[in-house]
């Protein structure tokens, strides 16, 4: 906001402790009536979700053989690890990094671990779907016959079973920091609230009195889980796209997809963060608590992330445009150029034209709409990475071939059929939609049970962020506990 | 974190510009050793220009050694500059302020010394002349724009160039500061470097965003240079081991990673030598020190991909080269002291707090850190090269010769004395900066307890 | 007439700030009073008066000037040179990109530093009334008025707790 001489003074902060334990707790046991259309909409296309995957596993089954149908499925996966699975890491960043504008949106991307339970529903069946190492099971491997994987010889239950311990550990260690930081809310919450819930939020407060000994557990409880999510989110990025995307392409050896792959998981959970918070602003009725300042201050990390999406999209392509490689030209115009060029132009477009387009400009930086509309590009941009990684893996048979440039094209076609591309069917839109629902559903359930917006951190930055005078002007002041 | 007394701006002055004013006896003694060192490097380098690169111990098939490694190695460290500079001014992290300078300067004259070894590398320095200026002087043959080789020059020139400027745009205030405190010709030459500065509003408003503007158009071609030096190794395929699409960001982070700790050794070195107690306080150490311990896990998150897809590949050749690097000795024994002190020993020791806060414990893990840091170019260098592959009877190791050697130790030397002569003639802490800092400077009492706090504007 | 220009020192930053004030009461606008600091105070700090300036201008110009120069110099030096390297086209735009992206950022930069310097009115020839004292961290309110107002200035100035004043010509 700029006063008559275009200086910038402060939004001053005009909340109290009580207004806003009063007004949150209201929040989580009032009716409403939009919320609970909302939901009944988003249940009737979660169980559509459900339908389509009754209908893909009934018609098709679980095995090699049926994998190819199941590409959507698995990008589909992806994408929910990459938005809802990354979005506590936001909470995690944030708090470590000591930025009070990540006040209002910490518990809103915390609340997101709860949807890791959906993903982790959703792994179960890919397990069934990822061919063994060893093909012809002669017990070693060979180039050309078995397949290559990160794990070679693969040590017992490679990679299976090694995935999905990974994927356990993401989920109850987000789940775990969901519960370690609202512990304090939780009490709030059981004290103010009658039913069922309250009795609930009594019993997973587990005593919580707000002493300076629980305080002091809290914060640290927080910063070593925080360690831990960042940790295993990295891992399952890296093992989910090696073991599901790349390992199924022959020839392909990309060693920076992994990190690319984290890399959007991270710039797509800052979108689904921004859209959030919007909607919370717009519609949730959490507008006195969400100001312009986290959607500035989120804004120019996301284009730090959108910057370092291109860099890495650039190093992977010139690397492979550059070397003439046979393989390494057919893997791109795989997932590039030729089969998939569709999703990989809309891809590029969402992940980076557009967020770097919208965001280069401090006004629209500096406003509520512009970044929200460059998270929202950001998420579809990751959804078409995922279907354009994910689906062309699925759909090649031959794992155990030495390179997909070894391919042969039928009589009369251009590209051979394993290497063409997919659109989805009916089912697949479905267990699209199916995904896409369940997520909001399962956040909003969560907002029934929680305070979307934590009480103990909005408290807390009344303490630090104040409004003072400085010979003329009036400045903001942020404390810097240690 | 703000911790140390507050400062008057008289006690800032005489505080930061005694690098100037004073002439202690060790300093002089410093600059003509280190003189004499350089001096011995270019004889060195006179010496193997004369009689051809016979005298290295470059031979076939390895053509690049140690002053490609030491090109890549100062390179890495002249990233340190941007790192803490641009990314600390635009997140606004407080505690940049002692240590932007130095760095940025830092990464000024490690890119000039890199610079020279491509130039002594050439064997005759003059024909770089046809290689880096894409006019046809001549010969009707223009340099070939789809060569990495080409990239690297236009990338460094960029870097330097901005870097050069950055510094300087952030220098004016002081040398304001300087020019009233001096007379006589002294004062001549600092009223025209500093451009007539006086510091009324429109400069200092127009100096604030120059800090931010120049850091974010700088980040980017940051992250450029070293990706196009590894480059340089990327888009080879016949070298085994190179053809890797993570080299890029795995070169920024290594470059970062090394830079950054080279930054802290340079903050040891000045706060012991000028005696500034009062601006790098282990605080500046502690937040270094965190820093540090996330760069380097990124750092071994990408070597371990780059490492695991050497191997996934399953062909012959390449694992041929791991299985040079890791286990035949001597090349195995430098890649363990390679890992363990780039990343275990320095982060082992960064994990507790007593050691971030120690300023010389900082300086032997960022020591460790960058011995690891030049093996590791060197052994992504050399062993490809070795080409100790099957079926191949033409492969060869490498082995320094003391030309190399000497020249490489001149180029330490040279950094370090361009450093010091730096200092006697500009202060390596922001002056402006330390004094915004003291203005800046709050508390906020919450019941008993005083919390440190900033005042922020936006 | 001519201007004259005054300086007040002040040794505290809240008595330059009230100086301002005292001279608005004089009679004196916000464009005719500057503040001379040692350091960069938040902006609004003395309410002084609200600098306008266009250097976010500069980069685009910048860009787009080594854009031009970066497409031009890759694309015609592949073109003049034609050999085939390593099966790439001739006119090979990934490795265009490169360099041209290296001219966006230099004249990006390039002009961008121009822009700073144009902006803040640099290279100064004179530096006008000043005192060594500012970069001590005394603070100067310069005041630019008409001849027969300098008296009064003055007055106002030490009034408001200058603890030194000086007149000169108007730079």
């Amino acid at each position: 906001m700029a006063n008559g001489n275009g200086h910038i003074t402060p939004v001053e902060v005009d909340l109290t402790d009580q207004g806003i334990t009063e007004h949150l707790s209201h929040k989580v046991f009032a009716f409403d009536r939009r919320l609970a259309y909302a939901m009944a909409g988003l249940g009737v296309l979660f169980i559509l979700g459900i339908i389509g995957f009754v209908m893909r596993a009934v018609g098709d089954g679980f095995s090699d053989a049926s994998r190819h149908e199941w590409g959507y499925y698995a990008a589909m996966f992806a994408f929910l690890l990459c938005t809802a699975g990354t979005a506590p890491l936001v909470a995690v960043a944030f708090r470590w990094t000591k930025n009070h504008w990540r006040r209002p949106l910490s518990r809103a991307s915390e609340m997101f671990a709860l949807v890791g339970i959906l993903n982790l529903l959703w792994f179960i069946p890919l397990m069934a779907l990822l061919p063994a190492i060893d093909l012809n099971g002669d017990g070693h491997l060979e180039v050309g016959v078995d397949r290559r994987t990160v794990w070679f010889e693969g040590p017992i239950g490679a990679p299976l079973w090694w995935d999905m311990a990974a994927m356990i550990g993401l989920v109850v260690c987000g789940l775990a920091i969901l519960w370690v930081s609202a512990r304090p809310d939780m009490s709030v919450v059981a004290a103010r609230g009658s039913g069922w819930r309250a009795a609930l939020m009594r019993k997973l407060a587990m005593g919580w009195q707000g002493t300076k000994r629980d305080w002091r557990r809290q914060q640290a409880f927080l910063a070593m889980l925080g360690g831990f999510y960042f940790m295993l989110l990295i891992l399952v990025h890296t093992l989910v796209s090696l073991d599901f995307a790349l390992s199924l392409v022959p020839g392909w050896k990309d060693s920076i997809l992994a990190p690319h792959h984290a890399l959007t998981g991270i710039q797509a959970a800052a979108g689904t963060v921004l859209v959030t918070i919007f909607v919370m602003r717009t519609w949730g009725g959490y507008g006195r608590y969400i100001g312009l300042d986290p959607f500035w201050a989120f804004s120019k990390v996301l284009l730090g992330l959108t910057l370092l999406w291109g860099y890495f999209w650039f190093s992977e392509f010139m690397t492979f445009w550059y070397g003439r490689d046979p393989t390494e030209q057919s893997v791109i115009k795989l997932v590039m150029f030729e089969s998939y060029r569709t999703a990989f132009l809309l891809n590029f477009f969402f992940s980076f034209v557009i967020p770097f387009g919208l965001l280069l400009w401090n006004g629209v930086r500096k406003s509520v709409l512009g970044p929200t509309i460059a998270g929202a590009s950001v998420i579809i941009g990751a959804f078409f990475m995922m279907v354009r990684l994910y689906v062309p893996a699925f759909n090649i048979r031959d794992v155990g071939a030495h390179s997909i440039a070894d391919f042969e094209a039928g009589v009369g076609q251009a590209i051979p059929s394993q290497l063409l591309p997919v659109t989805p069917d009916v089912w697949d839109v479905f267990i699209i939609l199916g995904g896409l629902s369940g997520t909001a559903l399962i956040f909003l359930l969560g907002t029934r049970l929680l305070p979307v917006m934590s009480m103990w951190e909005t408290k807390e930055g009344l303490l630090y962020m104040l409004v003072r005078p400085l010979l003329k002007g009036r400045y903001m002041v942020l404390g810097k506990p240690d | 974190m703000q911790e140390g007394r507050s400062l008057t701006d008289r006690e800032i002055n005489r505080g930061l510009l005694n690098s100037l004013y004073q002439n202690p006896k060790w300093y002089w003694g410093s600059v003509t050793l280190l003189g004499v060192i350089v001096l011995g490097a270019m004889a060195a380098a006179g010496y193997m220009i004369n009689q051809g690169l016979g005298v290295t111990g470059l031979n076939r098939p390895v053509m690049w050694g140690f002053f490609i490694t030491n090109f890549v190695f100062w390179i890495g460290i002249s990233h340190a500059g941007v790192m803490l500079s641009a990314i600390l001014r635009l997140s606004k992290a407080e505690w940049r302020r002692p240590a932007t300078r130095a760095a940025e300067v830092l990464t000024v004259f490690s890119l000039m010394t890199a610079m020279l070894m491509p130039f002594i590398h050439a064997g005759r320095p003059w024909r770089l002349f046809y290689w880096v200026f894409p006019y046809d002087w001549a010969r009707g043959v223009f340099p070939n724009v789809r060569s990495a080789l080409i990239w690297d020059p236009s990338a460094v020139f960029t870097y330097l160039t901005s870097s050069i400027l950055f510094v300087y745009i952030a220098l004016l205030p002081d040398l304001a500061v300087i020019r009233d405190r001096s007379t006589g010709v002294r004062r001549t030459i600092y009223s025209v470097l500093c451009l007539g500065w006086k510091g009324n509003s429109r400069q200092w408003k127009l100096q604030i965003i120059a800090g931010i503007l120049l850091s974010a158009l700088i980040l980017p071609v940051f992250v450029s240079v070293h990706s196009i030096v590894s480059f340089d190794f990327s888009m080879a395929i016949a070298v085994k081991s190179w053809h890797s699409t993570i080299f890029p960001p795995y070169f920024v982070i290594g470059a970062v990673h090394s830079g950054v700790a080279a930054v802290v050794i340079v903050m040891a070195l000045m706060r012991w030598l000028f005696h500034w107690h009062d601006y790098v306080r282990p605080e500046h150490f502690d937040a270094l020190g965190r820093l540090l311990i996330v760069v380097a896990t990124g750092w071994f998150f990408f070597f371990v991909m780059e490492f695991l897809f050497g191997l996934y590949g399953l062909e012959g050749d390449e694992i041929s080269v791991k299985d040079f690097l890791t286990a035949q000795a001597p090349w195995s024994w430098w890649f363990i002291t390679f890992v363990g002190t780039t990343y275990f020993i320095p982060v082992g020791m960064w994990l507790f707090k007593s050691v971030r806060r120690n300023p010389w414990l900082m300086v032997v893990a960022c020591v460790s850190v960058n011995i690891g840091m030049w093996l590791e170019r060197f052994l992504i260098i050399v062993p490809g090269l070795a080409q100790k592959q099957l079926f191949n009877f033409a492969w060869y190791t490498y082995a320094p010769s003391p030309v190399e050697v000497v020249i490489i130790i001149g180029t330490f030397a040279l950094v370090s004395m361009l450093m010091l002569l730096f200092a006697k003639v500009f202060p390596l802490i922001p002056i402006y900066d330390i004094k915004e800092g003291e203005i800046l400077k709050q508390e906020i009492k919450i019941g008993r307890r005083t919390v440190p706090a900033v005042i922020r504007e936006d | 007439m001519a201007k004259q220009s005054v300086l007040g020192l002040y040794q505290n930053a809240e008595y330059a700030a009230e100086a301002g004030d005292a001279l608005q009461a004089a009679g004196l606008t916000k464009d005719d009073y500057d503040f001379l600091t040692g350091a960069p105070y938040p902006e609004g700090a003395f309410g002084e008066r609200h600098v306008s300036h266009r250097l976010y201008v500069f980069p685009f110009v910048g860009a787009l000037c080594g854009l031009t120069a970066g497409i031009l110099l890759t694309s015609m030096t592949q073109m003049a040179y034609p050999l085939v390297t390593g099966g790439k086209p001739i006119l090979s735009l990934p490795p265009m990109a490169i360099v041209t992206y290296e001219g966006t950022m230099l004249g990006a930069i390039l002009f961008t530093v121009l822009g700073i310097l144009f902006e803040s009115r640099l290279p100064r020839p004179s530096l006008g009334l000043y005192d060594d004292r500012i970069t001590e961290g005394y603070i100067g309110v310069i005041v630019t008025c008409e001849d027969n107002q300098a008296g009064r200035v003055e007055q106002v100035l030490t009034q408001a707790g200058a603890v030194d004043v000086k007149r000169g010509e108007a730079s």
